[in-house]
């Protein structure tokens, strides 16, 4: 009986061993992701975040280390840096004034997603140009 | 009696010492703040905006950076000294011969790495690699700053804090100069409302 009793215990150790096996390795360190001029190409930064030298990593937060497999980041990873909508609407308050800023529009206010606009490995658009393409080059620049 | 001119000519020398020091910090002490770098240096959207930042007194604290503590190098007080003259006898010269209204405030912006001084931003802010409020992001952040300290992409403080010292410097600037044509003469009434507060800012002796 005792002799019983030491197996059941020996095996839920040898379960528990292969467990913590299979989790430390879901746990091991990622890759260095070694940005190589075919994948700078590929996914070309924009010239405001290149000059910073940022790594996929900072904004692709725990999505492996495969660039190609990496999923769009959402409003949240943006604004893990650059704060809120109505932190970037009130640095274009002067917009305000006329109504035109595009971070508290007056059809949206701040609540646009940030890649109706923006973009980072492909060329940004400007949402307000849907409806009025003759009018916001008078108003605003390029979209960054 | 050698003794006697010896002793004589150490106190002379302690005390032309004492006062040199003392000139040159009451000097230097004296020409660092807004009221006085304003007299010739063109900055007044500057000011204004540095009026309503945390560094120009609005934080929790009311604690006041002044111009200096950011724009001038701190590394060796010979360079900031040196640093410092240059820069008033350039600011003098563009303020009484140059082509002020030519100057692109806007384009300027992209130069701040150059006139933002980061051992000045660290004085204060000694702790921002171990700071328990900064959030995860802005730790990660810093801790990428630090990497590349000392390679050929080494990034200053002001190159992510875009607007820091300076509250809604891009509005302000664009009340004295639009970026876009069609914001021209909109902002008669912002500029001015600028205007008055900078004079009684002053006058209230911030």
């Amino acid at each position: 009986m005792s002799g019983g009793k030491t197996l059941a215990i020996a095996g839920v150790f040898l379960v528990l061993g292969v467990m913590s096996l299979i989790g430390g390795e879901s746990d091991s360190p990622l890759k260095p992701i070694v940005i190589t001029p075919e994948l700078r190409e590929e996914y070309p930064l924009k010239s405001h975040h290149a000059k910073l030298s940022l790594e996929c990593v900072f904004c692709h937060e725990g999505q492996g280390d495969n660039p190609r497999e990496f999923k769009m980041i959402g409003d949240e990873g943006c604004l893990s840096c650059h704060q809120s909508k109505e932190h970037v609407a009130e640095r274009l308050a002067f917009m305000d004034k006329l109504h035109v800023n595009p971070h508290n529009s007056i059809h949206d206010g701040p609540t646009l997603y940030c890649d109706e606009c923006h973009n980072e490995h492909k060329p940004s658009t400007n949402m307000c140009a849907e409806c009025h393409e003759h009018d916001i080059d008078l108003w605003m620049g390029p979209t960054p | 009696m050698k003794k006697r001119i010896l002793i004589a000519a150490g106190a002379i020398g302690v005390f032309l010492g004492l006062f040199g020091s003392w000139v040159t910090y009451e000097g230097l002490h004296r020409t660092s703040d807004d009221k006085f770098c304003i007299v010739c240096h063109e900055m007044a959207p500057m000011v204004s905006a540095y009026h309503t930042d945390p560094h120009g007194g609005q934080g929790e604290s009311g604690f006041k950076a002044s111009c200096v503590s950011c724009h001038m190098p701190h590394d060796n007080v010979f360079n900031y000294i040196y640093t410092k003259a240059k820069n008033g006898v350039v600011e003098g010269a563009i303020h009484f011969f140059g082509d002020v209204d030519a100057i692109d405030w806007h384009a300027n912006r992209k130069n701040r790495d150059k006139f933002v001084y980061d051992d000045g931003c660290i004085s204060c802010h000694s702790n921002y690699k171990t700071n328990a409020f900064i959030s995860p992001k802005g730790q990660q952040m810093h801790t990428h700053y630090d990497a590349l300290l000392g390679t050929d992409k080494q990034i200053g403080c002001a190159s992510c804090h875009v607007e820091v010292g300076h509250k809604g410097l891009r509005t302000v600037l664009n009340y004295y100069k639009p970026e876009y044509e069609y914001y021209e003469g909109k902002f008669d009434a912002e500029k001015e409302a600028v205007e008055k507060g900078l004079i009684e800012a002053f006058k209230k002796g911030e």
